[in-house]
């Protein structure tokens, strides 16, 4: 196809283009630019005005480290599970030989199941393992296994992994799904040619291409539970000690009595969940070779 | 081949019923508000409360701008991009994954800072300048979503020849942005815009930051007072976004395709 | 417009007193911010707004009692006399004028009586392993006044006295945290009804309402401990800030008149003007019935200002260190 090339135009036209872009311009600095690189400086100026670093050695004491960490942690779980679980989901809808239907079915609920975060998703786990949740009872009535008895809570480390996975899963199998779909049916069939198992496929030519969308994806999943808040927070109200909820509690109420550590709180998270996209990027502009 | 099939099953099966269950926990649950026996008393609760009608209508409204909003924005930057200034799209592209990078709660704090009464732009000075800010939020978390949407959209179609096409005929660039473009992506536009839609229906941290009365923050004040009205706004909720998707899905079947994809 | 901040409508009968405000003064709106504030989160709403004469400045404040002298000095407030003035006790007012009793409760306990078989009679029964994961406060102990005060109470009972009870407090808590007690949620309506936190710690003017709102769904008793009775008053106070203050009088007025102190009465609080009402005869018998027996405010301690404060200092500051209430594994 012919490149059109366009030929010297009048200042006119030219000016058109840059209008054209221009809202979108203004509205990425106003919105998404300015705002960010202002509270990475507000991380750097002490109560009195002067550059300094004390806020930024302020994130290191016990509590928002702490904070950190179970964010992190719960964010790496909740992520690693996700990854697993939705791969192995995808692969039993995509490769699995299951029903037409299922497949689209499947992947409009993982559309409506990721978006299902926030609010609702505490209610709605509330409903289910709360302690007059259905599984609690029915675990109860049925099993005669008491699940508070034996110490669990939906506001445990495991209990809020859970619940997240409610919207990690759907995104792994929506971001692994085109990933798997171009795992050409030739190959499967060259190394069946070849007298290759169907573990050895997987093995040496299957998960090998797979992997760098896979980790490029669950960098993603990372990310995503790093800066959730609104789960959580409907869940406890804001004493939970994870840093999005700190975060909320100090420009809510001035929590940690220091407005310049709260902006290097913010810039620790940005750092992290930037740490993490960064992964992603990279890892999937390799996985992008595969699939051409 | 029976073998073969049992595992697709077996996971297919649990990861069912990870999903099914909750949903079923939660209406379930909503149906107890009457002691003793079942009944759609919570719902009857929910609908009868003014303050749920009026959440979710400024809810809807504000959806309904952002969704604007974004087109205003996005559509455009990506026409001339793609047709013009091809060399943009990688920074367009970086800029879009900005908002997956920096959690909306980080953004807002910007907002409030950057935005008050003491700036050049005080938008939070006002209860209108309020509502402009929380419209571009939503935008701003929505845009990776429009623009993916609208850049797939464009791909489909020849941008350069109906725009070649269109200025033989006479048309200026407005004309062709809104008369010949807009139309034919309008199937993805509408993907971006339902989605939008479900982002900014429970959105939560943006708007209890900034002190609007939207329908996340009042489902975080009913989840907190009430006992089972709660589980019944969950199910509300979850039919409005599974409407939302299945409307996209739906709209997908009618995307126009005019050339081979060249790209 | 006059924009309020952290009362929620079951709060004291807030919802009722808003309807009444608006029903005298149609030409007002009222723009209800964060009902779920606490006393601390309402200052800084005043500190982040200086200057914005938006809706997110709030004009009037309902803080608790420690948290008065706090915002005088730091000038975040402006003095104001309403016309019953007089009526308002010395010990329970800023003698300018800056901030002013509104109402007082005691701190006592809910609990879902579907959930939980034994009721406790006193906060050491907290710790017992039949409250295992159940006990909640009504707020966050760094910032609300109501959780702050509940924390201290816990303390006066281990103690006897103010002395040292707010760290008796902190360490109470830390033992029923230890014994797995404790529940790191806000605890409100909804948590004692889901059975999230069975046993609620929380004023009993709040617990008196939430329990009618169950309507017998779950069934649900209060509890007054038997030791460390705390009686606890809060203080209006207009913002220094506020976008509109001649609103905000008025509705200090609105407030002192009998009517809205009457209609606090039937929000379960006891409007600080009560002992002039009842001299007056003002009160009707149907609302002193459905108060709380007097008995139980007969062994109520009404923490003064200074002790409030050094209590608020030690629980906000140790809270963290001391308890460290957190996601558990």
């Amino acid at each position: 196809m012919t490149e059109t090339v366009a030929p010297p135009r009048p200042t006119r036209r030219f000016t058109f283009e840059w209008l054209g872009v221009a809202p979108f311009v203004i509205f990425a600095v106003m919105f998404l630019i300015l705002p960010t690189l202002y509270l990475v400086g507000a991380a750097f100026v002490g109560r009195d005005g002067q550059f300094t670093l004390e806020n930024i050695a302020g994130l290191f004491t016990d509590q928002i480290l702490a904070a950190y960490w179970i964010s992190i942690r719960i964010s790496g779980a909740s992520a690693l599970l996700g990854a697993i679980a939705g791969l192995a989901i995808a692969l039993a809808i995509i490769r699995g030989r299951l029903p037409d239907g299922l497949r689209s079915t499947v992947m409009t609920f993982s559309g409506v199941a990721s978006n299902f975060a926030g609010v609702p998703l505490a209610f709605a786990f509330i409903s289910t393992l709360g302690r007059l949740g259905l599984v609690t009872i029915i675990l109860k009535t049925v099993f005669d296994f008491d699940i508070y008895r034996a110490g669990f809570n939906v506001l445990s480390f495991w209990g809020l992994t859970l619940t997240y996975l409610y919207f990690q899963i759907p995104l792994m199998i929506l971001m692994i799904a085109p990933a798997i779909d171009g795992l050409k049916k030739e190959w499967s069939e060259a190394s069946q040619t070849l007298g290759a198992s169907a573990l050895q496929f997987w093995l040496y030519v299957g998960f090998p291409i797979l992997w760098p969308s896979f980790l490029g994806t669950l960098s993603l999943l990372f990310a995503n539970a790093f800066g959730a808040i609104a789960t959580a927070y409907a869940l406890t109200g804001s004493s939970l000690n994870i840093v999005p909820i700190l975060l909320y509690a100090q420009i809510r109420g001035d929590a940690l009595q220091n407005p310049g550590l709260g902006a290097a709180l913010a810039l620790g998270m940005i750092a992290i969940t930037a740490l993490a996209n960064i992964i992603y990027l990279v890892i999937s502009a390799r996985a992008e070779r595969w699939m051409r | 081949m029976k073998p073969r099939k049992f595992w697709p099953w077996l996971v297919f099966t649990l990861g069912a019923a990870y999903f099914l269950v909750p949903l079923i926990a939660t209406f379930e649950f909503s149906l107890k508000m009457r002691r003793g026996y079942y009944s759609f008393d919570s719902y009857g609760s929910v609908f009868s409360d003014p303050a749920f009608q009026a959440t979710f209508a400024y809810s809807a409204l504000i959806g309904v701008f952002a969704i604007v909003v974004g087109i205003v924005v996005v559509v455009p930057a990506v026409y001339f991009v793609r047709l013009r200034l091809p060399h943009l799209r990688p920074l367009m592209e970086f800029i879009t994954l900005l908002p997956l990078i920096i959690p909306a709660i980080v953004l807002v704090y910007g907002y409030i800072r950057l935005y008050n009464s003491s700036s050049i732009v005080p938008f939070t000075g006002s209860a209108l300048g309020t509502d402009i800010l929380l419209i571009c939020g939503y935008v701003t978390l929505a845009m990776p979503y429009m623009y993916r949407a609208v850049d797939t959209g464009m791909r489909a179609i020849d941008v350069k020849t109906l725009t070649e096409a269109a200025q033989i005929m006479g048309a200026d660039t407005l004309r062709i942005i809104t008369s010949i473009i807009l139309p034919n992506i309008l199937v993805a536009v509408l993907s971006g815009a339902f989605l939008t839609f479900a982002i900014v229906i429970g959105e939560f941290t943006i708007a209890s930051l900034l002190n609007r009365p939207a329908f996340g923050p009042y489902l975080q004040n009913i989840g907190a007072n009430r006992a089972y009205e709660p589980s019944a706004l969950a199910i509300i909720s979850f039919i409005i976004t599974w409407g939302a998707m299945g409307m996209i899905q739906l709209l997908a079947r009618f995307a126009p395709r005019s050339a081979p994809v060249t790209d | 417009m006059l924009t309020t901040i952290a009362l929620p409508h079951s709060w004291c009968g807030y919802g009722k007193v808003i309807e009444g405000f608006k029903a005298k003064y149609p030409g007002i709106t009222v723009n209800e911010l964060n009902p779920d504030a606490g006393s601390a989160d309402e200052l800084e709403a005043v500190r982040a707004n200086i200057g914005n004469m938006g809706p997110q400045a709030p004009d009037v404040l309902d803080i608790g009692l420690a948290f008065g002298p706090q915002a005088k000095e730091e000038g975040l407030l402006q003095p104001y006399m309403v016309s019953t003035w007089d009526d308002i006790p010395a010990d329970a007012k800023d003698a300018e004028g800056y901030w002013y009793g509104d109402y007082y409760g005691a701190m006592a306990m809910l609990v879902n009586t579907d959930l939980v078989s034994t009721l406790p009679t006193d906060w050491s029964d907290l710790t017992k392993p039949e409250y295992a994961n159940s006990v909640a406060l009504a707020g966050d102990p760094r910032a609300s006044n109501q959780a702050i005060q509940a924390v201290y109470a816990a303390g006066h009972a281990q103690t006897g006295s103010d002395e040292g009870a707010a760290q008796a407090g902190l360490d109470f808590f830390k033992a029923v945290n230890d014994a797995g007690n404790f529940v790191p949620v806000i605890g409100k309506a909804a948590s004692v009804a889901q059975g999230t936190s069975p046993v609620l710690i929380a004023w009993d003017y709040n617990l008196l309402a939430w329990r009618d709102s169950f309507e017998g769904n779950p069934q649900a008793e209060i509890v007054v401990p038997a030791n460390g009775v705390v009686a606890g008053v809060y203080v209006q106070a207009i913002s220094a800030h506020a976008p509109h203050p001649n609103a905000a009088k008025l509705w200090m007025e609105y407030l002192y008149s009998d009517e809205g102190q009457l209609l606090w009465l039937e929000g379960y609080c006891h409007p600080i003007r009560f002992n002039a009402l009842a001299e007056a005869g003002a009160i009707p018998q149907d609302l002193l019935d459905a108060l709380p027996p007097a008995e139980a405010y007969a062994k109520a301690v009404f923490p003064t200002i200074e002790q409030q404060n050094a209590a608020k200092e030690v629980i906000t500051t140790g809270w963290d260190s001391t308890v460290g209430a957190n996601v558990s594994e």
